[in-house]
């Protein structure tokens, strides 16, 4: 039997939805290198790929966090405060916490403030995905 | 790095094919059937499968390394709004300008093959740093 989606009326202003640890690996290069490009001037291994993974596994931690979700939400916004690249072999720790929601034309509009640290709990990223939710 | 005016930046493309958004959605595990399943997005406001926001946000990071270097991704400020989608077969180019708002400070935007903004924000480089008017870069 499978949970019940996360619904709109379930998100609550203020707190914290979980955390969860994302590895930026060898994997997740190969991957990004062959949408992005392999030379290092399309910036793979370096800054473009390292940035690109702190989004990516911002994404993935919000995924493993908020689930199951109805289908057809949609990112309206992002506001992302980058203050180390993650490097290929770190661990990112994730916190994922709702600070707003609001319904505004008829749309249900959530707020989630994402965190990430890294190797030695070095500060990486924080943000906040702006999702139009479905349901 | 020499200042540049904004018609001397680089910008960065991509062709939006199924396979990329397959792939983008493989690399970040989001199988959100917008962006997956044709008879699904059919009956949203979209109409047909969109690619995921963030994946244009990839082609940002490429431009900025482009135009001023690896390290400005290590202490960055952005803010977007993802206004329009971008479908398949779009092809997305990133692009970005400064401001006069302050010398760190830069217009950032995805636009598709026909000129039109799919993605729009700002992004402050140096942000926990900010240069004063008058140092050097």
């Amino acid at each position: 039997m499978s949970a019940a989606p996360v619904l709109f009326e379930d998100f609550q202003p203020g707190a914290v939805m979980g955390e969860c640890v994302e590895v930026y690996d060898a994997q997740q290069a190969r991957r990004w290198q062959a949408i992005f490009g392999s030379r290092p001037e399309d910036g793979a291994n370096g800054a473009s790929e390292g940035a690109s993974m702190a989004v990516i596994n911002m994404m993935r931690a919000y995924l493993n966090v908020v689930t199951p979700r109805p289908p057809g939400n949609v990112h309206a916004r992002q506001q992302l405060r980058l203050r180390n690249v993650p490097q290929c072999g770190e661990s990112i720790r994730v916190t994922v916490q709702c600070t707003h929601k609001e319904m505004r034309r008829e749309r249900r509009y959530v707020d989630l403030q994402v965190s990430g640290t890294g190797q030695g709990g070095r500060t990486l990223f924080d943000g906040v995905i702006s999702l139009i939710w479905a349901a | 790095m020499s200042m540049q005016t904004a018609t001397e930046l680089h910008t960065v493309s991509l062709t939006v094919t199924e396979e990329v958004i397959r792939a983008y959605a493989e690399l970040t595990n989001d199988f959100n059937p917008i962006h997956l399943d044709a008879e699904f997005a059919a009956k949203t406001p979209m109409g047909r499968p969109i690619a995921h926001g963030t994946l244009s946000l990839c082609l940002i990071w490429q431009c900025l390394e482009r135009n001023f270097g690896a390290e400005v991704l290590a202490d960055l400020d952005l803010q977007v709004r993802f206004i329009q989608p971008v479908y398949v077969g779009d092809v997305i180019t990133a692009c970005c300008q400064a401001t006069e708002a302050a010398p760190d400070q830069h217009k950032v935007s995805v636009h598709g093959q026909d000129g039109s903004k799919r993605i729009v924000g700002t992004v402050t480089l140096n942000a926990s740093h900010p240069l004063e008017q008058g140092d050097k870069a």
